[in-house]
């Protein structure tokens, strides 16, 4: 049997819960696969039956080849000794994945201790294009990108043949993406390594990898080469998962349609927010217009949720100003809670903005009972549910979140702010923890009430496709300074600042022709 | 509710507790006043258990049944309310100091060190001389020096609730103060409280057991704790007189465990599984 990965028929079943449907793939060394699917679809599942890593509950039929020998039915000594020798995972999440009280340089070399192997940790860092100094550092005090690296150096202690990459660069923003994957892309050509990449972004996988395998609820549902799969998606899922990820200047991707140029609702003057010693927000202007959406990109760290904070009213700036329909933005009392109806905050994740104790309807009603808008409750909350599109509006009032998907909780917290008969909408990532598919539906939804009800949008993103997908203009934000704005096409085709052009260089490509 | 009974032990201990409660409440309306009163009493003194006195006399003729039915009533309710005061006190702090911060924080974390640092013992024992007997002074004695540790609890559990996105979307809605702990914070402490709740009086039983055995309690009330001070007093030990020692000390071991049962049954039921 030859070297490498081989997985025959694998079928994995929690309880009477088929995870992993019948699944046959193969990696061998020198190849790369990248394995695609949303949340929930198995594709986690599949690498780590790999090695054997799953939960006793869990049921593995079929095979799982690792250099011809099949995992399931090693003995616990062999096992131990195949788990990184052969095979490595870089974990999702480098963040949680190391352990905080124990430098660096001691966890890459733990392995290499277990397994005996010879080598060194300064070797592994310059590998993955760490300064050698950096083996004395705890991992609070690396950045995203540097922990993520690490990870790698850790995958590759004891020189396996096979690494298996968990959604490797989900939490990073798109520079620091493009720097772990080239790194990573580099170490699998010169050591001939199989790698087998998991991610639920094809964009990222199209650009790694040299054959693509979809899943869908534990099926693999489309195989081939990456290129071809992405240009010509033949199942409808793969379809649904290449759309969501817009191509930046693609005019097939633009949904929103051209809008005229309206008076300022929101106007940001000279704004700037300490924390501490540390200035977050750094002197910005920024105008939204009534009825436009208007896109603040920039990095982790870059300060743009800070300055939406500041707009709430959340945070108190320290100095410059905020004016919302000509009046100043009131910064406490009756008058802050006024300004408070007219513009609502929509945050990333949905499933920890709703109180886990609530009913959907206690969600979508408390800010009219915050407001003492007593009126028809019952036929606010469900006009408001039906404006987000929860229809029938009576199936779901009563559900508590954690019974609702993830794109239905967003459903939730988006009429939650609608209740309230809004003007202006500052949106804290609000499709990044959502699923592919269920991505446009909310992209949609956003579009629409800006049509129907001249809602304007502030929308902090990292995601450059997202902004071209629907805003009307683009404000790039690093270390707390606007440094460029304008029209989408303007900043996003032709960017002037060379921030913007290095964040839009970064963007991983999908497509024909790239 | 059928959660709860799930849990065998806690089940037990809810049953033990409804007899307890049972028994304190029917037995001062079923036992005359004279069979307690030292000076009627016909029985003769210090009598082992037998047909007629199933667990023997006190040093004064008294039965002893009849003395642990009477001070079952004044355990339980110097248990309950103490421990009502000492959470209602600690939940009060701990979600004040936990929402506001900043200087009041600090201040009343600093106050609420200097109770949890006092040997709580000696500070009631030395509030109990100080003022005037009764049973008020000992639920007071109490519930003033048990509370740090709710306080702590639930500060820590209001700092983790409020660094919850769905506190910010309240706040963003326009919420204040008041909403946000009257409709996030509390409901998520609530579960909490009455764990703590049912462990407090399982403590502030033995705290009164322990103040009435020091001869610090209300002189004239029967209680568990009073009656092994009684017992120690007139030497019962030298007297092997076991009946006397042996039911009040049974009797606290007893429902200080039941509620203890009750508490860790209550947690694992309310803890939202997520």
């Amino acid at each position: 049997m030859s070297a490498g990965l081989q997985l025959n028929n694998l079928t994995v079943h929690y309880g009477h819960k088929r995870v992993v449907d019948d699944v046959t793939l193969a990696v061998a060394p020198g190849q790369t696969l990248g394995l695609a699917g949303e949340s929930g679809s198995g594709k986690s599942t599949v690498a780590m039956s790999v090695l054997r890593l799953l939960p006793g509950t869990a049921r593995v039929d079929g095979e799982v080849l690792l250099d011809g020998e099949d995992v399931r039915t090693m003995s616990w000594g062999r096992l131990r000794a195949v788990r990184w020798a052969s095979a490595s995972i870089v974990f999702q999440g480098a963040m949680h994945s190391l352990n905080p009280v124990r430098r660096v340089g001691e966890q890459i070399a733990e392995p290499m201790r277990l397994h005996g192997t010879e080598g060194s940790v300064a070797a592994l860092l310059e590998q993955v294009e760490l300064p050698r100094d950096k083996a004395r550092a705890y991992p609070h005090e690396l950045s995203g990108g540097q922990k993520q690296r690490v990870m790698i150096a850790m995958a590759l202690a004891c020189r396996p043949r096979l690494v298996i990459a968990d959604e490797p660069t989900t939490a990073l923003d798109v520079i620091v993406q493009a720097q772990v994957l080239a790194v990573l892309t580099r170490l699998v050509a010169e050591q001939d390594l199989g790698l087998l990449m998991i991610s639920h972004d094809l964009s990222v996988l199209a650009a790694t990898c040299d054959e693509l395998a979809v899943m869908h609820q534990g099926r693999l549902v489309e195989r081939g080469r990456a290129r071809q799969v992405v240009a010509d998606p033949r199942h409808p899922h793969t379809a649904a998962l290449t759309a969501a990820f817009p191509v930046i200047g693609d005019p097939a991707h633009r949904w929103a349609e051209p809008a005229v140029p309206a008076e300022p609702l929101l106007r940001v003057r000279d704004l700037t927010v300490d924390y501490g010693r540390t200035r977050a927000v750094d002197g910005v202007d920024l105008e939204v217009g009534r009825g436009e959406i208007v896109a603040l990109v920039g990095q982790s760290g870059s300060g743009k949720t800070t300055l939406a904070r500041a707009i709430m009213g959340l945070r108190r700036p320290s100095s410059g100003r905020v004016i919302f329909d000509g009046a100043e933005v009131p910064r406490s009392g009756r008058a802050l809670k006024a300004f408070r109806r007219q513009v609502q905050l929509v945050l990333q994740d949905p499933a920890s903005a709703l109180n886990p104790r609530h009913t959907v309807f206690d969600a979508v009603a408390e800010g009219l009972r915050v407001h003492g808008l007593r009126g028809d409750e019952e036929a606010l909350v469900t006009a408001a549910v039906e404006r987000a599109e929860l229809r029938p509006a009576n199936l779901y009032l009563e559900a508590l979140p954690h019974e609702l998907s993830g794109g239905q909780q967003q459903r939730v917290v988006i009429a939650g702010a609608l209740v309230l008969g809004p003007r202006l909408l500052v949106a804290d990532e609000p499709v990044a923890s959502l699923d592919a598919s269920v991505r446009g539906e909310v992209v949609a939804l956003l579009l629409r009430l800006r049509r129907e009800l001249g809602l304007a949008s502030l929308l902090i993103t990292h995601d450059l496709g997202l902004a071209w997908q629907i805003a009307d203009r683009v404000a790039v934000m690093h270390q707390g300074k606007i440094v460029e704005q304008g029209s989408v096409e303007q900043v996003l085709l032709t960017p002037s600042h060379d921030y913007t052009r290095a964040l839009v260089r970064a963007v991983p490509a999908l497509g024909p022709g790239v | 509710m059928r959660r709860f009974l799930a849990h065998r032990t806690g089940t037990a201990g809810a049953v033990v507790l409804a007899v307890a409660a049972l028994v304190a409440l029917v037995a001062p309306l079923l036992i005359p006043a004279e069979a307690l009163d030292v000076t009627r009493v016909t029985a003769p003194a210090w009598q082992p258990p037998g047909a007629r006195q199933w667990l023997g006399t006190d040093h004064t003729g008294r039965s002893v049944a009849l003395l642990m039915a009477q001070g079952a009533g004044t355990s339980l309710f110097v248990g309950l309310t103490a421990a009502v005061l000492a959470v209602g006190i600690g939940t009060l702090v701990g979600i004040v100091s936990g929402h506001f911060g900043g200087l009041l924080s600090g201040a009343l974390l600093r106050v609420t060190d200097f109770f949890l640092v006092l040997p709580a013992l000696v500070l009631a024992i030395a509030l109990s001389t100080v003022l005037p007997r009764g049973l008020g002074t000992i639920v007071l004695a109490i519930g003033l020096t048990s509370w740090p540790s709710t306080a702590r609890v639930v500060r820590a559990q209001t700092l983790t609730i409020e660094a919850r996105p769905f506190v910010e979307r309240a706040r963003a809605l326009g919420g204040g103060h008041g909403h946000v702990i009257g409709r996030h914070v509390l409901p998520s402490v609530v579960p909490l409280v009455l764990v703590n709740a049912t462990l407090a009086v399982a403590s502030a039983i033995v705290a009164e057991s322990t103040l009435a055995f020091l001869g610090l309690g209300d002189p004239t009330r029967i209680s568990w704790g009073a009656m092994l001070h009684q017992a120690q007093l007139h030497g019962a030990v030298p007297r092997a007189a076991w009946w006397f020692l042996l039911p009040p000390g049974l009797a606290i071991v007893v429902v200080v465990l039941a509620f203890t049962l009750v508490g860790r049954a209550l947690e694992a039921v309310v803890t939202p599984k997520r």
